[in-house]
């Protein structure tokens, strides 16, 4: 008989989330529910009537990870919207902050997977604020290559955490000659730390893969081989950047595009009748609570094609270079092949880069109300937002933002593994919860699709 | 309420400082996480190096869903809080509530748990929880100790809070009066209240005749909302996100001369700490 | 003397040895060969200092952003970066109007890319950069990167329309015809392009000030690295007070590579003593200014900024 178990809150990941499991008399997975529980700031409902240039800078606020992601999306679907082309060297600084937003955010995500790893050769958890060695050369490493990516941020974008210096039409200033040589300078040093984070990454990745099992609250936990293997597709605009409705051809398309209400395809109300006290740290949710995912999720279930996807450095692997791992720990692989790319495409970028160039286009037109959107390739998957904008106003505003896509193919990737290593799986995700809770697409037709898919 | 002097936060940090652990010199600290971005977090760890020395020699990570795996709230002696409170959630509620009651100090970290930030703007209507619409700077639900404005604030005005909070409670005599001054404009500034906003400078520096364009508030401006005509800021208040890092960062706002004449010495004894 | 003219580990009259730099400085032309120093050196790798309008022009990019229309009005400083010494020629001189300076601190960090920023200012600015320094609320990744702070003494400030005023109707020319303005012996000096010199009481520009110097307690910059007004010091020198650790090293260095000439301010006229008489009656003035604000309404005080 199937059992009910509750993780809440989930740790390590940005955000408030929690995970609503049914489980067989093995443990393992049936349904899993992932969701948020994050409150509902309404960014998208309390942007109408804002002007163009604030939005973006609220967007922005979403997430303080990936807050170059939403700034930029954000900025972008306002210029698809009023349809503004930007200089040149406005879009190659850019592409600097996209890419070290990414570098920061993926050494970021080492130092919270970590803990779910051992030490390869040894059944030791690997503590990342341990102060031994051989750990505390790489967490001064990941720490290292974290200040690269946010000082490249900040000399780009003004700020390190969230950027001030992307604007509708392009960027406040320029970067100058000093700037950009110094920006190369550390990229190339990053590149270096980089690929050695990369490969110490992938080792204890590749370790975790030929376990059997993993210990959890004391217990040793048999590793499924498929662990976080769903059937899902994948979704990815481009390899680093993105695509906007401007685009010649974009790699986004809005039509295809669908979402349902977690009403429809969460479970409903339901009782906790399985705890475990030993689950580290605090046991899970006491037997006898009531949860319904249905009412509690604070998010809704994007579609495309009419079915979940997964979004983000896997994603854009199999999109665009042939990569095929599944599961959770070829998810994690994939972030790690991430690395080396993130500088190269920063160094090439500036080399591109003319510090005496425009960055400000000359004409900014201030919108007929017609429909815009940019997708950004966020560290943690595809980031799209949608804008309409009339007279320098929003008119309507909605994001579409990574995690959201990622929590109905991760509740997916549940199914078949034990629930003690479901927490393992969502942070495979990198998930960043409380930018998911921005949705207000409601499809009324499309419900039944997205019944359908929960049978 | 009348101003609490930060004498009486010193004893009572020392006071639950015995009941929580004895025998170890560190002190421990949490973040909590409320409506907020994680930006405020982001900071913390973007002392990089400084932040492994920190948790090192001087404080105990005792709970963060973000960086740790501790799932509830536990007793500690600073809580960094970020982000506001949506009043409309019951959890939320209830989480700054035991916050208060675990942690000795309660620090707001950031301008949403200070003072709403983009979170003021919130009026609900959104899926999939349109009932959240009311969100309030954690100061007008509990008493806050310390407030570090800004967004994101800066790694080292965090930093800075950490290690003076550190010498409050393990300090010499000295240290420790070196922390009370240090530590007062950011409690009184707690204590002044839960709003601010570019329209602080003109109400309350440009209005009253404090104003000497100096620059700083357009300087510490995250959005770019704040330039200078004929010297004195003008304040695009369309833009303005409501963080307070204009009005705070301004010496017309508050300014301490004992603690800023000897601007040398206490960079210096922090930045050996961190050594 | 004492507490008025703050903590500093000596003091000199000086004046810049490189001619070029006195032909259009302020006085002994301290901050600008400081500067100059500093930038070869690799002390600093730019400074934040007001320039003028054909600067602006020439570079606008490397000004502070703002919507008035710059590009028009004499004598309105406008802070910008500087990298190089050609630039900083372009900064000398006295405006005596206000300039944000410390708007660009941390741009000067960002798009600038500079690891060590110079900055000019007056007393009021370098309590702005401490206070920036050890409570940097929005100014992220500034404080250690500030690597020469120098200060110049001041009295008062004027808004731009004062100085216009001041110019136009008291002194009876045209903004476009100053060469120099300069405040000193109890006066405000105008000289002209043609020659032409003339003084104002200082009882004239006394209503014109900018109101926020009335509760300003500092004269000489005491926060500065190294501070410097034309005060205590003979024409064409200038008294210089190094205060810091970073100050009195720069000052140091730059001595040693011959930056300067100088006189004991001991031996100097009118020497230090002045320097403390006005220092003092700044400060006791501004004091009452902060007394009378505490009782200003009925029942209600004005704001006092000093805790
Ligand atoms: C408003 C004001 C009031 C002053 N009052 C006094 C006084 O009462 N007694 C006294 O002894 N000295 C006073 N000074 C200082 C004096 O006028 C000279 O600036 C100082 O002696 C430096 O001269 P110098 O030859 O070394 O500098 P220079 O080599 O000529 O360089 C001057 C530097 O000052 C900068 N600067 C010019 N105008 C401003 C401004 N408005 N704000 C900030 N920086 C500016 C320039 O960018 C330049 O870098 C005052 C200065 C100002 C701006
Ligand atoms: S203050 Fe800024 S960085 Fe901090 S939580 Fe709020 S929006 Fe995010
Ligand atoms: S003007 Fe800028 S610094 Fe001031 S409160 Fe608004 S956003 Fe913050
Ligand atoms: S920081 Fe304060 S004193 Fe300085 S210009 Fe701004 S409002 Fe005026
Ligand atoms: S008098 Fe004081 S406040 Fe006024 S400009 Fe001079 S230093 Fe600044």
């Amino acid at each position: 008989m199937s059992k009910v178990v509750e993780i809440s809150p989930t740790t390590r990941h940005e955000g408030h989330s929690k995970l609503v499991l049914k489980v067989n008399d093995e443990g393992i997975i049936e349904t899993g529910n992932w969701c948020s529980i994050t409150p509902v700031r309404g960014v998208e409902k309390l942007a109408i009537g804002k002007t163009m240039e604030q939005v973006p800078k609220i967007a922005s606020r979403v997430c303080g990870i990936c807050p170059i992601a939403h700034t930029l999306a954000g900025i972008e679907s306002m210029e698809a919207s009023v349809k503004c082309e930007i200089p040149k060297d406005a879009k190659l600084l850019r592409v600097v902050l996209q890419c070290a937003n990414r570098l920061h955010s993926h050494a970021l995500h080492n130092i919270l997977t970590l803990p779910d790893m051992y030490l390869p050769g040894t059944d030791t958890k690997i503590n990342p604020f341990t102060q031994e060695e051989p750990v505390r050369s790489v967490a001064k490493r990941i720490q290292r290559l974290r200040e690269i990516g946010q000082t490249i941020g900040e000399i780009a974008g003004g700020e390190a955490v969230h950027p001030s210096n992307p604007r509708v039409g392009g960027m406040f200033r320029p970067c100058s000659q000093q700037a950009k040589v110094k920006m190369l300078d550390l990229a190339k040093e990053g590149l270096v730390l980089a690929h050695a984070q990369m490969d110490f990454m992938i080792a204890v990745l590749r370790n975790f893969q030929k376990r059997d099992w993993a210990e959890v609250g004391g217990a040793k936990i048999a590793i499924p081989k498929n662990l976080g293997y769903h059937d899902q597709g994948y979704l990815a605009t481009h390899p680093i950047y993105g695509s906007t409705s401007m685009d010649e051809n974009p790699t986004w398309d809005y039509s295809r595009f669908k979402e349902s209400r977690p009403w429809d395809w969460y479970m409903g109300e339901m009782e906790v009748s399985l705890e475990d006290p030993k689950y580290p740290v605090g046991g899970t949710t006491k037997m006898g609570t009531k949860v319904n995912p249905q009412m509690e999720a604070c998010t809704g279930i994007p579609c495309y094609d009419g079915a979940p996807v997964e979004v983000g450095p896997r994603a854009r692997l199999v999109k665009f270079s042939n990569f095929n791992e599944k599961g959770t720990i070829g998810q994690q692989i994939a972030r790690q092949l991430e690395y080396p790319a993130s500088l190269t495409s920063i160094i090439s970028a500036l080399d591109e880069y003319n510090p005496a160039g425009k960055v400000i286009a000359d004409y900014i037109p201030q919108g007929d109300g017609s429909m815009g959107w940019a997708a950004n390739e966020a560290p943690r998957g595809t980031d799209v937002h949608l804008a309409r904008v009339k007279d320098g106003r929003v008119l309507w505003y909605n994001m579409l933002v990574p995690t959201t896509w990622n929590f109905a193919t991760c509740s997916k990737a549940l199914e078949g593994a034990p629930w003690q290593l479901a927490e393992i799986v969502v942070r495979g995700y990198d998930p960043c919860v409380s930018c998911a809770t921005h949705m207000i697409v409601i499809d009324e037709d499309k419900r039944l699709v997205a019944q359908k898919l929960i049978q | 309420m009348a101003p609490q002097k930060p004498a009486d936060v010193a004893a009572k940090v020392e006071t639950t400082k015995k009941e929580v652990k004895p025998v170890v010199d560190k002190i421990t600290v949490g973040h909590v996480h409320m409506s907020g971005c994680t930006g405020c977090l982001v900071s913390l760890a973007d002392n990089y190096g400084g932040l492994l020395t920190i948790l090192d020699k001087y404080a105990d990570l005792v709970y963060g869903l973000t960086l740790a795996d501790v799932r509830h709230i536990q007793k500690m002696d600073v809580a960094l809080v970020e982000g506001s409170v949506c009043i409309n959630d019951k959890l939320s509620v209830q989480e700054i509530k035991e916050t208060r009651e675990k942690a000795a100090v309660v620090v707001a970290v950031g301008g949403c748990a200070c003072y709403g930030n983009i979170t003021r703007f919130g009026r609900g209507g959104q899926q999939n929880q349109p009932a959240h619409e009311s969100y309030l700077p954690i100061g007008d639900l509990i008493k806050v100790d310390v407030y570090i404005p800004g967004c994101a604030p800066t790694p080292q005005q965090i930093r800075n809070v950490c290690v003076m909070a550190y010498l409050l409670l393990k300090g010499t005599k000295e240290q420790k009066d070196l922390a009370t001054a240090y530590l007062k404009p950011l409690m009184m500034a707690a204590q002044r209240g839960t709003t601010a906003c570019f329209c602080d400078l003109m109400t309350e520096v440009i209005n009253q005749g404090l104003c000497m364009g100096c620059g700083s508030c357009a300087a510490a401006c995250p959005v770019r909302a704040i330039t200078h005509e004929y010297g004195k800021p003008q304040g695009q208040r369309d833009l303005c996100i409501k963080c307070g890092a204009c009005y705070n960062q301004c010496p017309r706002s508050w300014f301490s001369f004992d603690v800023v004449s000897s601007y040398e010495a206490i960079n210096e004894a922090i930045m050996a700490a961190l050594q | 003397m004492g507490a008025e003219l703050g903590i500093y580990k000596s003091c000199v009259s000086a004046r810049s040895t490189d001619k070029e730099i006195l032909k259009a400085s302020q006085d002994g032309g301290i901050v600008t060969q400081l500067f100059g120093f500093a930038l070869d050196e690799g002390i600093i790798e730019g400074a934040i200092v007001a320039v003028s309008k054909d600067f602006y022009k020439k570079y606008p990019e490397k000004c502070m952003a703002c919507y008035a229309d710059d590009t028009k009005e004499p004598f309105r400083p406008i802070p910008a970066i500087i990298t190089t010494k050609a630039e900083l020629m372009e900064s000398r001189g006295t405006k005596y109007n206000i300039s944000p300076n410390v708007s660009l601190i941390k741009e000067a960090t960002r798009s600038f890319g500079l690891d060590k920023v110079g900055i000019v200012g007056t007393p009021c600015q370098m309590q702005a950069i401490r206070k920036g320094q050890l409570y940097p609320i929005g100014l992220r990744d500034v404080g250690d990167k500030i690597a020469l702070a120098v200060g110049i003494f001041c009295m008062e400030n004027f808004p731009y329309q004062s100085i216009l005023q001041l110019v136009e109707d008291h002194a009876a020319m045209s903004m476009d015809s100053v060469r120099k303005m300069e405040i000193g012996k109890g006066k405000f000096w105008v000289y002209g392009k043609r020659g032409q010199v003339v003084q104002l009481p200082l009882k004239v520009t006394h209503k014109y000030e900018q109101p926020g110097c009335h509760v300003c307690l500092d004269y000489v910059a005491n926060l500065g690295d190294i501070s410097t007004g034309s005060v205590g010091s003979p024409d064409g020198w200038s008294t210089v007070f190094v205060r810091s650790k970073i100050g009195d090293s720069v000052w140091g260095k730059a001595m040693a590579a011959g930056c300067f000439e100088t006189q004991p301010i001991e031996k100097v006229k009118p020497g230090l003593e002045l320097v403390s008489k006005l220092a003092n009656e700044k400060i006791s003035k501004n004091k009452k200014t902060l007394e009378e604000r505490a009782t200003f309404g009925v029942g209600k005080a004005l704001r006092n900024p000093y805790i």
